[in-house]
C-alpha cells in the first residue's frame, strides 16, 4: 500500500500564513476519505524535526505551505508546484528555518543518516502570500481565492474521489 | 550613524536580524536583535470568551505552545477565581515537565550544541544537527529522536492534542490519566533521566574536557554581571510551573520575591529611539542604560538566570550537577548559597541541568499517588474580572494578563513573553561580541559566528509560528554609512532565488 499524507502547514490565525492548513481542511471536506484508506489529511504548525517525525511512516507526502518572497516581487495567490530538491536549493545551507528547529530537508537528511525510512515521494504546493505578521483568521483576498484552486490541483494530481 | 545589519540569523526563525549601529569613528555604539513584530493580537483576542485563550495563545508560537497554554490556563484560574486542586497542579506540572525535556533537548543538540560539539570556528554549513550526528555518532541522533518521540506522546496523551494542547481549563484539566498511560509515563520518565544524564556526560566529554572551550565560556567577551530572575518554590528551589518570582543581584543577594500578579509593580519597560523593541528593567533599581552592575536595572531570565536566582534544585541528581556547575566555574558560597555565574555561554550547561531536573520532576510526579485522581474538572461559579498567570517558559518568565466583562468576554490582553525579558541582555551580549571584531569600521572575520554564539545561548524565540517557505534567506551583513547608503555587503551564503 502506498500510504499518503497530505499535510497543511502554517499558523491558521496569522492571516495568510495558514493557507496550507486551510487547503488541507478544504481537501478533507471535499474528498471521500472512506474510499482512500491509505490517505491521511492533517495540519501542522511545525517545521523541521517535528514535521520530519510526522511524515516518517508514509511513502508519499503532500506539503502545502505559504511562500513568502520579497514583498516587491511577490504575486499574492500565485501557486507553485515544487519538489523536495527545490526546498534544498531554496535552503542550500541546511540551516534551520525556525527559532527552535532545523529545516525539513536537514531533518530528513538526519533521519536518513540515522537509518529511518523516509518518504519516497514529495509533492509540495506553495502559495505566495502577502501578510504573515498580523493576527487574523481571514486570509487576504488573492490568497483566499487560491485555496480552492490548490485543493483542486491536489485532488486531480492524486486522482482522489469526491464525496 | 553607520549601521550594520546581519539578516537574518541562521538557526533562528528566518526573519529575524541583527542590527549593529556604529558611531562616528566606526566603532560599535548600539546593537539589537530585531524580531519581526506580530501585530494585532490584542484586537484578535478582545471580544472572545476568555476560556478560549489557552487554545488561541498556543497558536502564537510554534516553538513553545505548551508554555503559552499553561500560562493562559493559570491566568484563567485567577480570572475565574478557582484554585486548582493539588491533583490538577501535579498533572499540569507533569505535562509541563515532559515539554521541558523536548524543548531543552532540541536546543542542545540542534541549536546551541553545534557551536561546541563542532567548535565555534567550524564551517557554518556544518554547524547543525547533521554535523553533530556526524561528529558524535548516529546512535546519539537516534536517542535524540526517541526522546522527542516519547515526550511528544506524553504531551499528546495529557494535553489532548499533539502539537497544540487543549486540556487546560479554568481551575482544572480536561482529562485525567488512564492506568495504561500512567505506566507508560513512569517508564518514559526513567528513560528521560537516563537521557539527561547521558547528555550531561556528552557536555563533560566534549566541552568541559576541552580547555579551549572552558576558556571561551569564562572569557570576558561572553560575561555580563546583571540581575537574574526565576520562579522558585517555598524552599527557593527552581520550579517551572509555579511559585514566586525571585530576582537576585549580581552578587546573589535577593532583591525581591513576588507573586506573578504583582509583575507591573516590579517591571517597567524602556523604549529606545533606535529600536522598536521594548526593554524591560527592574523598577526598584532603575534604568541606567545597557550596562552591567548592581546599579543597572537590566535583568536576565534564562536557564542560567533560574539557577542563579534559586538556592538549588528540587531533585537529587540535578542538585548534584548544580553544585558541580558552581564549583567548576569557581563560584563561592556565601550565606549558604552560591554566588551567581555570569558567563553567558554557561547557559548551555545550565539548560542541561534543567533538562535533568525536568526528567526527575516528571518521575516524582508520576510516582505520586494523587496523579491518577480522576476528579480534575471543577465547576466554576464565580464571576470573572481579571487574571494573571505565569510560568517559566524555557526561554524566560512568561506572563499572561487578561481582563473581562462580567460574562467572561475579554476586554484587555497583555502578554510578556519569555524572550522579551532578555531584550536588553541580548543587546548587550551582541554589542560586546561585535566590539571585539569591529574596529574603526573594519569588520574582522568571525563576526557572524561570534555574534551568533552571543545571542544563541539565550535561545531567543522569534515570537511566532510562521513557517512560510522558503523561511530562510542568506545570513548577511550590511554596512551602511551614516546617510544610510550601503557601502559594503558581506554574505556567507547563496542568495535566495
Amino acid at each position: 500500500m502506498n500510504k499518503t499524507l497530505i499535510i497543511g502547514l502554517g499558523n491558521p490565525i496569522l492571516t495568510d500564513d495558514g493557507v496550507g492548513v486551510k487547503v488541507a481542511r478544504e481537501i478533507e471536506k471535499l474528498v471521500n476519505l472512506e474510499v482512500h484508506p491509505d490517505l491521511t489529511v492533517t495540519e501542522a504548525s511545525a517545521g523541521g524535526l517535528r514535521l520530519m517525525e510526522a511524515v516518517l511512516d508514509y511513502q508519499r507526502v503532500v506539503l502545502i505551505d505559504a511562500y513568502y518572497l520579497n514583498p516587491e516581487s511577490t504575486i499574492p495567490g500565485k501557486i507553485h508546484r515544487l519538489e523536495l530538491e527545490d526546498l534544498r536549493s531554496v535552503s542550500p545551507t541546511q540551516h534551520s528555518t525556525s527559532a527552535h528547529d532545523t529545516s525539513l530537508v536537514t531533518a530528513l537528511d538526519a533521519a536518513q543518516i540515522m537509518g529511518f525510512q523516509i518518504p519516497e515521494e514529495y509533492i509540495i504546493y506553495a502559495v505566495e502570500v502577502e501578510n504573515i505578521l498580523e493576527f487574523s483568521e481571514t486570509p487576504t483576498p488573492a490568497v483566499a481565492a487560491a485555496i480552492p484552486q490548490v485543493a483542486d490541483l491536489i485532488i486531480k494530481e492524486l486522482s482522489l474521489s469526491l464525496r | 550613524m553607520e549601521r550594520i545589519t546581519i539578516d537574518p540569523i541562521t538557526r533562528l526563525e528566518g526573519h529575524g536580524k541583527i542590527e549593529i549601529f556604529l558611531n562616528e569613528e566606526g566603532n560599535v555604539k548600539n546593537a539589537y536583535l530585531q524580531i519581526p513584530e506580530l501585530r494585532g493580537f490584542e484586537q484578535f483576542s478582545i471580544g472572545r470568551p476568555a476560556e478560549e485563550m489557552p487554545r488561541i495563545t498556543n497558536r502564537i508560537c510554534g516553538v513553545c505552545p505548551e508554555a503559552h497554554h499553561m500560562a493562559a490556563t493559570k491566568a484563567l484560574d485567577a480570572l475565574f477565581g478557582v484554585e486548582p486542586s493539588s491533583a490538577v497542579k501535579k498533572l499540569r506540572e507533569l505535562f509541563y515537565s515532559s515539554f521541558y525535556v523536548t524543548d531543552h533537548t532540541v536546543h542542545f543538540y540542534a541549536l546551541g550544541g553545534p557551536d561546541f560539539v563542532l567548535g565555534p570556528d567550524s564551517d557554518p554549513a556544518e554547524r547543525n544537527i547533521l554535523g553533530v550526528i556526524r561528529k558524535v555518532g548516529v546512535d546519539i541522533g537516534i536517542q535524540v529522536i526517541e526522546c522527542r518521540k516519547r515526550n511528544h506522546e506524553v504531551i499528546k496523551m495529557l494535553g489532548g492534542r499533539g502539537v497544540h494542547p487543549v486540556a487546560g481549563l479554568p481551575g482544572g484539566w480536561s482529562k485525567s490519566m488512564t492506568k495504561e498511560e500512567h505506566e507508560l509515563i513512569l517508564e518514559y520518565a526513567k528513560q528521560n533521566i537516563d537521557f539527561a544524564l547521558f547528555s550531561l556526560k556528552i557536555f563533560d566529554d566534549i566541552v568541559l574536557a576541552n580547555q579551549a572551550y572552558v576558556d571561551l565560556i569564562v572569557s570576558d567577551a561572553f560575561t555580563h554581571q546583571t540581575y537574574y530572575m526565576g520562579t522558585v518554590d517555598e524552599k527557593n528551589q527552581i520550579n517551572f510551573y509555579d511559585g514566586l518570582i525571585r530576582v537576585v543581584g549580581p552578587d546573589g543577594a535577593e532583591l525581591v520575591k513576588y507573586p506573578a500578579k504583582d509583575y507591573a509593580k516590579h517591571i517597567a519597560e524602556r523604549v529606545e529611539p533606535w529600536s522598536y523593541l521594548k526593554f524591560p528593567y527592574l523598577k526598584a533599581v532603575g534604568w541606567k542604560g545597557f550596562v552591567d552592575g548592581a546599579d543597572s536595572g537590566v535583568y536576565c531570565a534564562t536557564p542560567l538566570s533560574r539557577l542563579n536566582a534559586a538556592d538549588g534544585m528540587a531533585t537529587p541528581k540535578a542538585q548534584e550537577h548544580y553544585e558541580r556547575f558552581y564549583e567548576t566555574l569557581g563560584s563561592k558560597k556565601t550565606n549558604g548559597r552560591y554566588a551567581p555565574v555570569h558567563h553567558r555561554l554557561a547557559t548551555h550547561w545550565a539548560r542541561l541541568i534543567e533538562l535533568l531536573y525536568a526528567a526527575e520532576r516528571m518521575q516524582e510526579l508520576a510516582q505520586d499517588p494523587e496523579i491518577t485522581d480522576p476528579d480534575v474538572r471543577p465547576v466554576i461559579t464565580s464571576i470573572p474580572t481579571e487574571g494573571i498567570g505565569s510560568v517559566e517558559a524555557p526561554r524566560g518568565t512568561l506572563t499572561h494578563h487578561y481582563k473581562t466583562d462580567e460574562n467572561g468576554i475579554l476586554t484587555d490582553v497583555n502578554l510578556i513573553v519569555g524572550t522579551t525579558n532578555n531584550n536588553a541582555p541580548i543587546a548587550m551580549s551582541i554589542k560586546k561580541a561585535a566590539e571585539g571584531l569591529i574596529k574603526n569600521g573594519e569588520v574582522s572575520e568571525g563576526l557572524l559566528n561570534q555574534v551568533e554564539m552571543a545571542f544563541r545561548n539565550y535561545d531567543p524565540c522569534m515570537s511566532c509560528a510562521t513557517h512560510s517557505l522558503p523561511g530562510q534567506m542568506p545570513l548577511e551583513i550590511q554596512i551602511r554609512d551614516k546617510d544610510g547608503k550601503l557601502v559594503n555587503r558581506l554574505s556567507q551564503y547563496v542568495d535566495q532565488p
